[in-house]
C-alpha cells in the first residue's frame, strides 16, 4: 500500500483515518466508556503540554496544579459571575499562564532536582490555599454546580456532544503545541536542554526560554482543566493532587518523551489498561505497578521505542538467517 | 397502605431476611443465583474500594453482600407482584470525581441499577447534575451533599455529623464535672469542618466551653505536637470530631498521659487502638457506631444484627468499620420502600420514601434538612451513644436526634457559618 501513496500524503491520510475513527468511536462505546473517552482526550492535552515543559530538560511536579488553576478560574468565574464557558475557557489558560509566569521567577533560580522539589512545593502551596480558603474555593469539597457550555440547543451534559467539543479544542491545542515544538522556538528549547551552555554562548537567553516553555505548557493545561470541570460540574483540590501528577509522569515516561507522540501513547495505553483492570479492584494497583516495572526494566525508551526495537529484531533475525 | 400495614409487612420482610441468613449459612458454598428462577434486581454501589477512603466503602459492600445473600436464600424479595433476587453491582471510584461520574453511568445505564449508594462528598457533587436530571435515586452518608435541587439524593442512614450531638448530650449528663473541651480534627469541608461545627454547637448547648480547636491538614504524620499543644489548655474533654487519624491521636493521648474524657464520631478498628495502648485507656471512650453483636440492638429495625455481625466477621475478620452496617441499612430501607411503592423505579420509590413515615434503623424517623441544606431529604431518628467497656463497644442509650435538632438548629447554623460551611 505504501508504494501507492506518496510519502507526503501518508500523514494526512493517517490523520483523516484517525479523525474518522474518533468521530464514529463514541457511538460504539458503552455510556461510561464515552465518559472515559472524554477524560482520556483531555489527558492527552495534559501530557502533550507537560512534554513541552520537559523539552528544556526541567521536569516539574506542578503541572497538575496548573491544570487546577485553569479549572478553578473557569469554574469560579462562570459560576459566580454567570460568564459563558466560551469566555472562561481561554481565561483559564491565560490565568494558568500568568501564574506560571509569576512562579517562574523563584522557580527558575533552581535547576534539575532542586527545580523538581521547588515546583512541588509551589504547587502544594497553591493546592493547599484551595483547601484553606473555603471562600471562594470551597475547601476540600471544592465547588460544585459548575455550568455546562451553552451553544445553540446542544446538550453538553451528554457525553457525545461534549466529546466532540473536547476533540475540537484538544486537537487545536495539540496542533499548536506541535507547531511550537517544530518551530525555531521548539528547536531552541531542545538546544537549551541538550546544549545549554553552547546555546547561551551564542546569545540564547536560556532563562527566558525555560520560562516560555513553562508558561505555554501551563496555559494549555489550564485549558484542559477547564474542559474537565465543565463536564464533571465540580472542582476539588484532590483532582489535582500529587497522585494525579504521578500519573502524568508515568504516562510520559512509559510512553516515551523523545517524540511528540510518545506521551500520547503512554496516556492512552495506561489509561486503557487501568480501565481493563476494573473488576479486579483489589489487584489493580499491584498489576499496574508490575506493568510499570516491566516497562522500566525492559523498555526504558518507552512505548515509542517499541517499533524501532521490533524492526531491529526483525533485521537481526533476517541477517542471521542469511 | 396504612402505617400498620406498612409496619406489618416490614416486620414480615425483616423476619424473612433473618430466616434467610440461616439458609444462606447452610448453603453459602452454592451461589443461590445459580439455580434461582427469580429476576435480578440490581442495586449499585459507587464507592471507594481502593485508596485512602476504601475503609469507608469496601466494608459496606461486604455488608450488602451478606444481606443480598440472605434475601436470595430466603427466596428473594417480592415487589409489585414480581419476585427478585438482589444483585449488588459495584464501581470503585477511588474517591476520584471523574471516575465517580463514569461509575454512576455504568451502574445505571449498563448494569440497570435501580438505586445507587455512595459515600458522599465531592464524588456525590460530581454525579449529582446527571443523576438529578436522570432522576436516579442516590444515597449519601453525608447530608451536607444535599442541595435545594437534589430531589433524588437522600441520606437514609447516616446523618453525618448531626448524630454526634447525642454523644455530647450523654457526656454532659453523665459527667457534669467536665466543663472544658478541645477539638482536633482534619480540616476538610466534607467531614472535619462539618463535624467541628456540630461539636461546637453541641458543647455550647451543653454548657461546655471549647478552649481550643486544632484543624490540621491531611499531610500531618506526627500528632505529638498537635496533641501536646491542645493538652496545654488542660481540657476535661478531648474531642476528635471526625478525624481520619483516630488511631495515631489516641496513641498520642495515651503516651502523653491524658486522663480526661475522650469523645469521637468514629472509633473504627478500636481493637487495634487497644492493642497499641491499653484496655484501661480506651475504656470510657465515647463514640457513635455500635458493633452489631451489642445486646442493646435487639429491637432495632435490622434483621438479626448479631447474626449479621458474626457473618461479617467470619468472612472479613479485620474489615468491620462504621459503614459495614450502614449501606445494608440503606439497602433494606430502599427495598421496604420499593415494596410499599410496588415498583423498583426511582421516581416511584423516591416519592414513596420522602412522602411517607419511615422507620429509622434505630427507631423514630423523620425527614429533616431544609433548615440547613434546603431540602428535607435527611432521615433522622434515634441514634446510639456507644462507650467502650471492658474493651468492647457497648450502647449506653439512644439519643433523640430529631428533638435536639429542632431545639438547637440556630446554634448549629451559627457555628457552620463561622466555619464558612454552606447553609441555606
Amino acid at each position: 500500500m505504501n508504494n501507492f501513496i506518496p510519502a507526503k500524503f501518508r500523514p494526512v491520510l493517517f490523520l483523516l483515518l484517525l479523525y474518522a475513527g474518533l468521530i464514529v468511536l463514541p457511538h460504539f462505546l458503552k455510556y461510561h466508556q464515552q465518559d472515559f473517552l472524554i477524560f482520556l482526550t483531555i489527558n492527552i492535552l495534559v501530557v502533550v503540554s507537560y512534554r513541552l515543559v520537559t523539552l528544556t530538560g526541567e521536569w516539574s511536579l506542578i503541572h497538575a496544579v496548573m491544570m487546577g488553576v485553569g479549572a478553578y478560574t473557569s469554574a469560579l468565574i462562570s459560576k459566580n459571575f454567570d460568564i459563558s464557558f466560551w469566555i472562561t475557557l481561554p481565561l483559564a489558560g491565560v490565568m494558568a499562564g500568568l501564574v506560571a509566569l509569576l512562579l517562574s521567577y523563584p522557580l527558575f533560580r533552581m535547576t534539575q532536582f532542586y527545580f523538581l522539589i521547588g515546583s512541588f512545593a509551589a504547587g502544594e502551596a497553591i493546592r493547599l490555599s484551595w483547601i484553606q480558603f473555603i471562600k471562594p474555593f470551597g475547601g476540600t469539597g471544592g465547588t460544585s454546580a459548575i455550568p455546562s457550555p451553552e451553544l445553540m440547543n446542544i446538550d453538553f451534559l451528554e457525553p457525545i456532544p461534549y466529546f466532540y467539543l473536547v476533540l475540537i479544542v484538544v486537537s487545536i491545542c495539540v496542533y499548536l503545541l506541535y507547531r511550537i515544538e517544530n518551530s525555531r522556538i521548539g528547536l531552541t528549547l531542545h538546544a537549551v536542554h541538550w546544549k545549554g551552555v553552547l546555546a547561551e554562548s551564542v546569545g540564547v537567553n536560556t532563562w527566558n526560554y525555560r520560562t516560555l516553555a513553562f508558561v505555554i505548557g501551563s496555559l494549555f493545561v489550564g485549558i484542559a482543566g477547564a474542559l474537565k470541570v465543565h463536564y464533571i460540574g465540580t472542582v476539588a483540590p484532590k483532582q489535582f493532587d500529587i497522585g494525579f501528577m504521578v500519573f502524568i509522569l508515568i504516562w510520559v515516561i512509559v510512553g516515551g518523551y523523545r517524540t511528540f507522540y510518545g506521551a500520547i501513547i503512554g496516556a492512552v495505553v495506561l489509561s486503557v489498561l487501568d480501565e481493563i483492570l476494573r473488576g479486579v479492584e483489589q489487584l489493580r494497583p499491584a498489576i499496574y505497578g508490575a506493568t510499570l516495572i516491566f516497562f522500566i526494566l525492559y523498555l526504558p525508551g518507552g512505548l515509542e521505542s517499541l517499533p524501532q526495537k521490533i524492526k531491529q529484531k526483525f533485521r537481526a533475525n533476517r541477517e542471521s538467517a542469511t | 397502605m396504612s402505617k400498620y400495614e406498612t409496619n406489618d409487612s416490614r416486620r414480615k420482610f425483616l423476619k424473612q431476611v433473618a430466616a434467610g441468613a440461616t439458609t444462606a449459612t447452610a448453603a453459602s458454598i452454592i451461589p443461590s443465583r445459580a439455580f434461582s428462577a427469580n429476576k435480578q434486581l440490581t442495586v449499585g454501589m459507587n464507592i471507594p474500594m481502593t485508596g485512602d477512603l476504601a475503609p469507608w466503602g469496601l466494608p459496606g459492600y461486604y455488608g450488602c453482600e451478606i444481606i443480598a445473600r440472605n434475601i436470595n436464600a430466603a427466596g428473594g424479595v417480592t415487589i409489585g407482584g414480581e419476585t427478585y433476587d438482589i444483585n449488588i453491582a459495584t464501581y470503585d471510584h477511588g474517591y476520584e470525581t471523574d471516575k465517580a461520574v463514569q461509575g454512576m453511568k455504568k451502574l445505571v445505564l449498563e448494569d440497570d441499577a435501580k438505586m445507587v449508594m455512595m459515600l458522599g462528598g465531592a464524588t456525590v457533587a460530581a454525579v449529582l447534575p446527571w443523576a438529578t436530571r436522570k432522576k436516579v435515586l442516590t444515597t449519601t452518608l453525608l447530608p451536607s451533599d444535599i442541595t435545594p435541587d437534589s430531589n433524588y439524593l437522600v441520606a437514609t442512614c447516616e446523618s453525618h455529623p448531626l448524630y454526634n450531638a447525642t454523644g455530647v448530650e450523654w457526656l454532659a449528663r453523665n459527667y457534669p464535672e467536665a466543663k472544658t473541651a478541645v477539638i482536633v480534627t482534619n480540616n476538610d469541608v466534607e467531614y472535619g469542618l462539618q463535624s467541628t461545627a456540630l461539636y461546637q454547637a453541641a458543647f455550647e448547648v451543653a454548657g461546655i466551653e471549647v478552649v481550643d480547636t486544632n484543624l490540621h491538614g491531611f499531610d500531618v504524620t506526627d500528632f505529638a505536637p498537635i496533641v501536646s499543644s491542645v493538652l496545654d489548655k488542660d481540657p476535661d474533654i478531648f474531642c476528635m470530631a471526625t478525624s481520619f487519624y483516630v488511631t495515631p491521636i489516641m496513641e498520642q493521648l495515651y503516651h502523653q498521659g491524658f486522663d480526661g474524657k475522650i469523645i469521637s464520631c468514629t472509633l473504627d478498628f478500636y481493637h487495634e487502638i487497644i492493642a497499641k495502648t491499653s484496655v484501661d485507656f480506651v475504656n470510657g471512650t465515647i463514640f457513635q457506631f455500635p458493633d452489631f453483636d451489642d445486646p442493646a440492638l435487639a429491637d432495632v429495625n435490622f434483621p438479626d444484627p448479631g447474626g449479621f455481625d458474626a457473618a461479617f466477621r467470619a468472612d472479613h475478620p479485620n474489615d468491620w468499620s462504621a459503614v459495614a452496617w450502614e449501606y445494608p441499612v440503606i439497602l433494606l430501607n430502599w427495598i421496604e420502600n420499593a415494596q410499599a411503592a410496588g415498583s423498583v423505579e426511582s421516581e416511584a420509590v423516591t416519592a414513596q420514601m420522602t412522602g411517607s413515615e419511615q422507620n429509622f434503623v434505630f427507631g423514630g424517623g423523620s425527614w429533616w434538612g431544609s433548615q440547613l441544606w434546603g431540602l428535607d431529604n435527611v432521615l433522622v431518628g434515634r441514634w446510639p451513644v456507644v462507650v467502650v467497656e471492658d474493651g468492647r463497644a457497648r450502647i449506653q442509650e439512644y439519643g433523640d436526634l430529631a428533638a435536639w435538632l429542632d431545639a438547637n438548629n440556630d446554634v448549629l447554623i451559627k457555628h457552620m457559618k463561622a466555619l464558612g460551611l454552606r447553609t441555606v
